[in-house]
């Protein structure tokens, strides 16, 4: 992966992550510079949570990241058509809907 | 409760929206000058905290028969101001200004904790409310103080930037006029009350950061009008715009 540490003054990258109520996932908002995650969570809550509703932030230090690389973007091809892994292919809504019809028929 | 003195407990509004709208213009001259833009940020954001603080003190007032908050932020000259003379002082550098918001939020967070309780309802109910915000003004601060003082040359700086600054700071607790009355009403705490619980707070900050709280008489004046030569400055450049047009609408 590349090298985001920086070497001037601005202390290190920390990714920001938002939670806007608790039982929520924490989201990817962004990142700060700073000298140290104490710092990173100060700076952060007046970037990231000024705007949006937040209960809690977590702060990541950037190259703690282990991330793949693009050049290997191309293993997350699909060689063939595999439509039938997407969520979208199931009529979920529709079949619990016809299920309940028949339900209410049969009462 | 209703049955308190609109004239005591003027000068206590004045000085609590005082502090707040010149410490806010101070540092919201930070806008765009700051280390890093991550700390040019949230420097201006919690100026705008004060700046809301302000406004609500102000209001306050207003419903006590003064003026709108706006005539009273912008059309009063600095011997009307009740503010203490820390917070008139240029922003100096990084270090001059850390060591200002520390000291400042300090004093704030001690004042609103015991404001909360205030007899006077409408202040208790806002001193409240900023407690959230005081509460990260405050993190911000220590946080800042904690991580320079990690450094010499950070130290150094923030200590020598202290000694300059703590005189003024002691005048935070100036006593305030009609003091005896206020504290006899349960309205606010004695300000020597809250210098202790200042003192309290700070030392395990300022001695983390390797920092020693220098031994020095107060500055008092601000709380009676008495005044730097830079809160005019100030004034002329926050209420120029104004001033130009008062009965302007945005």
């Amino acid at each position: 992966m590349p090298d985001i540490t920086l070497a001037d003054t601005e202390g290190e990258l920390y990714e920001v992550f938002h939670q806007k109520a608790r039982g929520e996932h924490h989201v990817h908002v962004g990142a700060v510079h700073a000298a140290s995650p104490e710092l990173a969570l100060v700076l952060a809550k007046e970037q990231y949570a000024r705007r949006l509703a937040c209960v809690n932030l977590w702060v990541v230090r950037a190259r703690d990241i282990h991330a793949s690389d693009y050049i290997d973007a191309d293993m997350f091809d699909h060689a063939t058509d595999k439509s039938y892994r997407e969520a979208f292919g199931y009529k979920v809504v529709g079949k619990t809907r016809a299920q309940a019809q028949t339900r209410d028929r049969d009462d | 409760m209703t049955n308190l003195d609109a004239a005591v407990l003027k000068p206590l509004l004045f000085s609590l929206a005082d502090d707040e709208v010149v410490i806010g213009h101070r540092n919201a001259e930070w806008t765009g000058h700051g280390p890093l833009l991550e700390a040019d940020i949230a420097f201006s954001s919690m100026a705008q905290d004060e700046l809301g603080h302000a406004q609500a003190y102000y209001a306050l007032l207003h419903e006590l028969g003064e003026p709108e908050p706006d005539r009273l932020a912008f059309l009063r000259s600095a011997s009307a101001f009740r503010c203490a003379q820390l917070v008139e002082l240029p922003r100096g550098d990084w270090a001059f200004s850390l060591i200002r918001q520390c000291l400042y939020d300090a004093a704030e967070g001690e004042r609103l904790a015991a404001l909360a309780r205030s007899r006077f309802t409408p202040l208790a109910q806002a001193a409240r409310k900023f407690a959230g915000e005081e509460k990260y003004h405050w993190l911000h601060a220590r946080t800042w103080v904690e991580q320079l003082g990690r450094a010499d040359d950070g130290r150094g700086r923030l200590q020598q930037a202290l000694e300059q600054v703590y005189p003024y700071a002691l005048g935070l607790f100036e006593p305030a006029e009609a003091e005896a009355e206020l504290v006899a009403l349960g309205v606010k705490p004695a300000e020597a009350e809250l210098e202790q619980a200042w003192r309290e707070r700070l030392t395990p900050v300022l001695a983390a950061a390797g920092l020693t709280l220098p031994a020095a008489a107060p500055i008092y004046g601000g709380r009676r009008g008495q005044h730097t030569p830079h809160l005019a400055a100030l004034l002329n450049d926050m209420q120029l715009v104004f001033r130009s047009d008062p009965e302007a609408v945005w």
